[in-house]
């Protein structure tokens, strides 16, 4: 079997079909057996004609990350392609309207910014459209009609994908797109000497299992369903929106409340009134509403009520760059608000394990009666990948709350000084389970009390629930473990891992001795596995999405040692060359 | 002068790019801009059997990697091609439908596959080994296939001949008298010709031309007017080059078969100059124009041309090889002169 491993872009402006385009591709090639991960970039203005990014990395083997530079880049907008250029290899094709409504003046067409060693290939996009269509909103299916013919794949397939896209719509919305395809690809047939090495032709994939094309949000929404969440209270923030989306719709259908507040304070003061009440509740946000959430989030930890935040970062601070993935979250979710505030968070590292991490968040809020934290972010949230559908999650997870038995109830202390720091929860109405219950520091039976005493042993208490949480969460994942010694070992953390891994295997093909480490657990995070591969390792580095290294800082404090760093707020994913080359550099 | 000059060069070749550097060595400050319609940077064409059969790589075919435009501050557009010329505004339209400003303009657009017209209908079976692309799209498959027609017989096609037997491929060749345009090949150097050939491994066809070609199958069948007919996978032509001049059809410059330029390399309007294989020059001995091949005489003629687009008079003279040994037959590269020595 030939390999393939190709990155493919398609640059244009809103309402021109940029992103269906993307998600056709994808899904296309995920039918045919290929492993995708697709990333949309957009403008956060919701008016306007803002750049659109549909960014489809393909290939025969795993993907860990998206790839930074992409290998083909069709141009459905001039202006905004001659930006995205620099994002194409500098042997790279490039897919442009050759035939465009009006001139342009010098230096404002995209093929006149290509560099020596792109190849360009001219197609009348537009005129295609009007041909197929009447009118131009077939130019995107015509581009990936001629992405079709150049790269020799199946034409009836694509056929059958851009059908299935569109199949809920009308007949004539579906003629117009299958017919600009065609256009696009009889034209290319025609006309175009190929003369690019890319070629799909006699490249199969085995048949696999049934796949879920699928993104971040989404999963997190499917996992909180099949993690009986029952309450989502939220107010709209990109880019956490998508999840109180899907919930708004089939929250309902599984016997669920769904409330949107108005404004992020009310959102986790609902939810920590419905885990009070013992449902399984979560909010999602970002992080400027995540800073709202902060003082609330200490009642959820001082009460012991458990509530799930799922923070979707972007770039801050303050309102910052909406559209634009970020990992700067780290330090308000780790240790953001007032006093000792000990709360677990989590962080997955790539789509898949978004389901494993929000099962995990409802379970350890549940359990151990806290704050849990799930640390998405722009990424993370809206990259499309292929997965295996997820297994449910066992029966054990569903229903995690340590209820008071009858002993406990004969004289109920709802905060009850226990060996592991969990006292028996009882829901409010449980006969005999009256409580008080307050944000201010208490006794064990909730009445408040300042006392010194009081303070250190409930203090003590909140924390020694973390010794055992450890043991709840997946092994960090280490990339190579046979070894005893290692040149470099890559620590990182969200959605940096997966190009952090790739770098690592591409540095040992490079004769790099390289490993990589991560953990899904930040908070409290595996601090002796993590010494224990730092002992490995000559030399540390931590790449990560921020500009001051807060995950570097935090694993400093453990280590002990100097780490180097690698820190971007490009607003884009992590790349995995970026870090293979910052390991040359080492 | 509040704009730095803007000087445009059509044409990727040897002419175009020795262009090029003389016009940079000389401004500094100029910008300088290659337009060509080929996607590869400057290469070397003669070798282009070579990398057919796999004898160099890609690599090795360049002439000027991606660095040396960058070092230089050339800007080179590659892929792209030149619909029109408007000398008036001085304007270039590109087949893109984008503007190009320039103050001067050197035109060493070099010459493409010259197709018969008789054979105008067969276009679509015909391939070439003029440019990149043309052997980009015929490369792997002459790998895999057995039997080729070579129509024709300039330099290219008989190295291409040479190149096929290497590879233990059957070949058989018409030979044109007419192939190495604008030479006609007389009896006499058709024999010597013939004879050179024997050696290969291949069926010549002379004093004969092509009847029909028909596609049968993804082959061909390919009958002579004699009644000779073979059944091969692959028909080429070699019948020599026709400039490149589309583009400047119906600007107000002078045409004939090339470009007129006197013998400075300027043509009858200000400011535009042309060289290389798609330029007519006039020469003043025989007052008349010609048409010089080969490589050495395109890297003088784009140099001249720079040099007098800066206010030079330098007169163009051949230089370089003066022949081509066409299988044994020597052939003047600039013939309307009278040397008889090769150099």
């Amino acid at each position: 079997m030939k390999d393939i491993n190709i990155v493919i872009e398609i640059c244009g402006s809103a309402g021109e079909g940029t992103i269906s385009a993307g998600e056709i591709l994808s899904r296309f090639m995920s039918g045919q057996g290929f492993e995708i991960m697709s990333f949309d970039s957009y403008p956060a203005e919701i008016r306007g004609f803002g750049k659109c990014v549909a960014h489809t990395r393909i290939s025969t083997s795993r993907i860990y990350s998206p790839g930074k530079l992409a290998d083909v880049l069709i141009a459905l907008n001039d202006k905004h392609s001659i930006f995205q250029l620099s994002t194409l290899k500098e042997n790279g094709i490039l897919i442009y309207d050759s035939q465009p409504v009006r001139p342009h003046k010098e230096d404002k067409s995209v093929v006149g910014w290509t560099k020596p060693g792109m190849i360009s290939y001219g197609i009348p996009l537009n005129m295609l459209a009007h041909k197929a269509t009447g009118n131009a909103r077939g130019m995107n299916m015509v581009a990936l009609g001629a992405l079709a013919a150049l790269f020799y794949v199946d034409k009836h397939g694509f056929t059958d994908s851009i059908k299935a896209r569109y199949a809920k719509k009308k007949q004539i919305v579906i003629d117009s797109n299958v017919n600009s395809f065609l256009e696009g690809y009889s034209w290319t047939k025609k006309n175009i000497k190929k003369i690019d090495p890319y070629s799909f032709k006699g490249i199969t994939s085995p048949k696999q299992k049934e796949k879920l094309i699928i993104n971040g949000n989404q999963l997190v929404a499917k996992a909180a369903l099949d993690a009986n969440l029952s309450f989502y209270a939220g107010y709209p923030i990109t880019p956490a929106t998508k999840i109180m989306e899907i919930l708004s719709r089939e929250l309902p259908k599984h016997g669920g409340i769904l409330l949107q507040t108005e404004d992020e304070i009310s959102a986790i003061g609902a939810v920590i009134g419905a885990g009070f009440g013992g449902k399984r509740a979560m909010t999602a946000t970002s992080g400027p509403g995540f800073a709202l959430m902060t003082e609330f989030t200490g009642l959820s930890v001082m009460a012991e009520v458990p509530a799930v935040i799922i923070d979707s970062q972007r770039a801050g601070p303050s309102t910052g760059m909406p559209t634009k993935t970020e990992q700067s979250d780290f330090n308000s979710a780790v240790s953001g608000g007032t006093g000792d505030c000990p709360r677990i968070v989590l962080a997955p590292t790539d789509t898949k394990s978004c389901y494993e991490a929000t099962v995990l968040a409802l379970y350890l809020a549940e359990k151990y009666q806290t704050l849990v934290v799930l640390l998405l972010d722009f990424f993370l949230s809206n990259s499309i990948r292929n997965i295996n559908i997820p297994e449910k999650p066992f029966s054990e997870y569903l229903d995690a709350n340590i209820a008071p038995d009858k002993n406990d109830l004969k004289d109920y202390q709802r905060y009850k000084i226990t060996k592991n720091g969990i006292s028996p929860r009882a829901i409010p109405g449980t006969p005999g389970g009256m409580f008080f219950s307050t944000g201010l520091e208490h006794d064990a039976s909730g009445r408040p009390n300042y006392s010194e005493a009081g303070h250190l042993e409930m203090t003590q208490k909140r924390f020694r629930k973390f010794n055992t949480v450890l043991s709840e969460a997946p092994a960090p994942e280490i990339s190579i473990i046979d070894r005893d010694e290692f040149d470099i070992g890559v620590i990182s953390w969200g959605s940096s891992a997966g190009a952090a891994h790739e770098a690592a295997m591409s540095a040992q093909k490079k004769g790099i001795n390289a490993s990589s480490f991560s953990s899904m657990m930040v908070s409290p995070f595996p601090e002796k596995a993590l010494i224990e591969f730092a002992d490995k390792c000559k030399k540390i580095l931590i790449p990560e999405l921020n500009f001051s290294g807060q995950f570097a800082n935090f694993a400093t404090q453990i280590l002990k040692r100097h780490v180097e760093r690698l820190n971007f707020i490009t607003g884009r994913p992590m790349a995995s060359e970026d870090i293979l080359q910052k390991m040359k550099e080492m | 002068m509040p704009f730095n000059d803007h000087y445009v060069i059509i044409g990727n070749g040897p002419a175009g790019n020795h262009a090029a550097i003389i016009l940079r060595e000389k401004d500094k400050e100029a910008k300088i801009t290659i337009i060509s319609d080929e996607c590869v940077p400057y290469y070397y064409k003669p070798k282009l059997t070579d990398f057919i059969a796999d004898e160099i790589a890609k690599e090795d075919l360049m002439v000027s990697f991606l660095d040396s435009y960058k070092a230089k501050d050339i800007r080179i557009r590659l892929g792209q091609e030149v619909e029109r010329i408007d000398p008036e505004s001085k304007t270039l339209f590109l087949q893109h439908m984008e503007k190009v400003n320039y103050s001067k303009l050197i035109i060493a657009s070099g010459s493409r596959a010259r197709l018969l017209p008789p054979m105008s209908c067969y276009a679509n079976h015909l391939k070439f080994v003029t440019s990149y692309t043309d052997v980009i799209e015929v490369k792997e498959e002459i790998k895999k296939l057995k039997s080729f027609f070579i129509f024709g017989g300039d330099l290219v096609g008989f190295k291409f001949l040479r190149m096929l037997n290497s590879m233990d491929k059957t070949v058989t060749i018409l030979i044109c008298p007419n192939a190495f345009w604008p030479y006609n090949l007389t009896d006499d150097m058709l024999a010597q010709i013939t004879e050179s050939l024997s050696k290969f491994n291949a069926d010549i066809i002379v004093k004969d031309d092509i009847s029909t070609i028909d596609e049968q199958n993804g082959s061909y069948r390919v009958k002579t007017q004699k009644g000779i007919e073979k059944n091969v996978d692959m028909v080429f032509s070699f019948n020599g080059l026709n400039p490149n001049i589309e583009f400047a059809k119906g600007s107000g410059i002078d045409i004939d078969h090339g470009i007129l330029v006197n013998e400075y390399l300027k043509t009858n309007i200000d400011g535009i100059y042309a060289c290389g294989s798609c330029a007519q020059i006039y020469h003043p001995n025989i007052r008349s124009y010609t048409t010089s091949i080969g490589w050495p005489n395109a890297v003088v003629q784009g140099e001249v041309a720079a040099f007098n687009l800066l206010g030079d008079h330098k007169i163009m003279e051949s230089v370089g090889r003066k022949y081509f040994d066409l299988e044994g037959v020597k052939i003047k590269t600039t013939w309307w002169e009278d040397i008889d020595d090769e150099s």
